[in-house]
């Protein structure tokens, strides 16, 4: 479990919080406080007050996979191969387990063809695709996915989603501005103004947003054919 | 006014991307697979990028501007302020309208990136362009965002603006359909008649043409319409 007492940070005020393993999606409105609540459960930023403890440790103990949005901000290698490889090597693992840490994430993410690239040749989307493999290249018990799917289509997110699944990591926490992903979580929080508004399942979260947007589509228009 | 592309080939590596077809007055929504080469047609149309043979012939079109995808590129003022003036643009009437009036004295990486987005998006449309080449706008903003981002949109007045995205919830009404597939850009013609051909068409709007529906345009809303008035004719 994921547990957050007494957190004050930046904008965010969480007083207290606990997340169940599995999918959790974020949501809210531009500003609310999602990145910053990410990059705390990431052990990026450490909480200037307050503990967020994953299953007993804080989360610089813990391994961690975290993607976010624009990856051209924390790539470090120019070629695919090197990015990917980087966590196993910065690890001291043997050549022989870099390359299959390396092969094994880019075939559960389906890019084995990017591996000789240079990031300069790839796509906004296709650079998401190589900062996921390499999350998942440690086998993170917690991966932190920061609105990375803004910039896929809807056929590469399914890909996605599939890596996700079969990936054995306990605790997905991401997130996003779509709403049928969110649907699909196992837990949904939303956040505005720096607060936590509600948490719960889908079902319980989205009829209490149904007067607003962020209500998904498609359960809109399947209870519009109902009406009809 | 008219963009138009004549065999345009741009080739970087393995890659090539084509396009013969012209972007004539009002808004065209590009869509693609990750890697397609819609970026790289967006670069050329704003003629960022060279291509490799072919060209791009503007007829009428005299200021052009690109939105990237990423609103971090565009930074060049130190506050919220500057940014906003940098377009040539209002900045109490921007950040009035996009709510980020308390924040007009703050670093613009201060923002989160939904806002940086958002502050970059009002301060370009504040301002009146022939061409407009927008990559990924809806990236970043939250729904309510999305749907002013559309208004905003719809409501430009003349010129061409041409929109790349992945996004499937929140679109815009469009009078023209694109699609871009292996580096092949492909022109599917004008809405409402190309919408039955377009491969990438959100899963609302599938599922709509799968009913029997004839939306008149892609937004949900019209497939609440268009569903209502199959309704009245029954």
């Amino acid at each position: 479990m994921i547990e957050i007492s007494g957190l004050r940070h930046q904008v965010l005020s969480v007083p207290s919080l606990a997340l169940e393993e599995g999918d959790t999606a974020v949501i809210g409105p531009n500003g609310s406080g999602k990145s910053t609540l990410l990059s705390l459960l990431a052990g990026l930023s450490l909480p200037a007050e307050g503990k967020i403890m994953v299953d007993g440790r804080p989360p610089r103990q813990v391994e961690v996979g975290w993607v976010s949005e624009f990856p051209d901000q924390s790539l470090l290698f120019t070629r695919v191969y090197d990015e990917i490889a980087s966590p196993s090597r910065f690890a001291h693992l043997p050549c022989a387990e870099v390359t299959r840490r390396v092969e094994e994430a880019a075939a559960l993410v389906g890019i084995e063809y990017l591996l000789p690239r240079t990031f300069r040749e790839l796509s906004g989307g296709e650079r998401g695709l190589v900062a996921l493999a390499t999350a998942l290249s440690s086998g993170p018990e917690l991966l932190v996915l920061d609105e990375f799917d803004s910039h896929l289509d809807a056929e590469t997110a399914g890909t996605v989603a599939k890596a996700l699944e079969t990936s054995p990591c306990r605790y997905c926490v991401r997130c996003t501005q779509e709403m049928e992903t969110a649907a699909g979580a196992d837990t949904v929080l939303y956040l505005a103004h720096g607060a936590v508004k509600h948490a719960g399942t889908p079902d319980q979260i989205f009829p209490t947003l149904k007067e607003t947007c962020f209500y998904p589509n498609s359960w809109r228009m399947r209870e519009h054919a109902g009406r009809l | 006014m008219q963009v138009a592309c004549e065999s345009l080939t741009f080739t970087r590596g393995e890659f090539t991307l084509s396009c013969t077809g012209i972007f004539g007055p009002g808004l065209h929504l590009v869509t693609g697979r990750v890697g397609s080469g819609k970026t790289t047609l967006a670069l050329l149309l704003a003629d960022l990028l060279h291509p490799s043979s072919g060209r791009v012939c503007l007829e009428g079109v005299e200021r052009v501007t690109l939105s990237f995808q990423n609103p971090e590129y565009h930074v060049t003022g130190a506050t919220v302020r500057a940014e906003a003036a940098s377009y040539g643009a209002d900045p109490d009437a921007v950040a009035d309208a996009v709510g980020l009036s308390g924040r007009l004295d703050d670093d613009p990486f201060a923002l989160s990136r939904g806002e940086l987005k958002r502050l970059h998006l009002a301060s370009l449309l504040s301002m009146s362009y022939d061409l407009l080449v927008l990559d990924e706008p809806f990236s970043s903003l939250d729904c309510v965002q999305k749907h002013r981002l559309c208004r905003a949109l719809e409501e430009r007045g003349g010129g061409i603006t041409v929109i790349f995205t992945h996004e499937r919830q929140i679109l815009p009404a469009v009078d023209h359909l694109w699609e871009v597939e292996g580096g092949t850009v492909r022109d599917l013609g004008a809405v409402p008649g190309a919408i039955p051909h377009w491969r990438h068409a959100p899963p609302y709007l599938k599922q709509a043409l799968a009913r029997g529906l004839a939306p008149h345009n892609i937004t949900l809303k019209d497939i609440i319409e268009a569903e209502a008035a199959c309704k009245t004719h029954d």
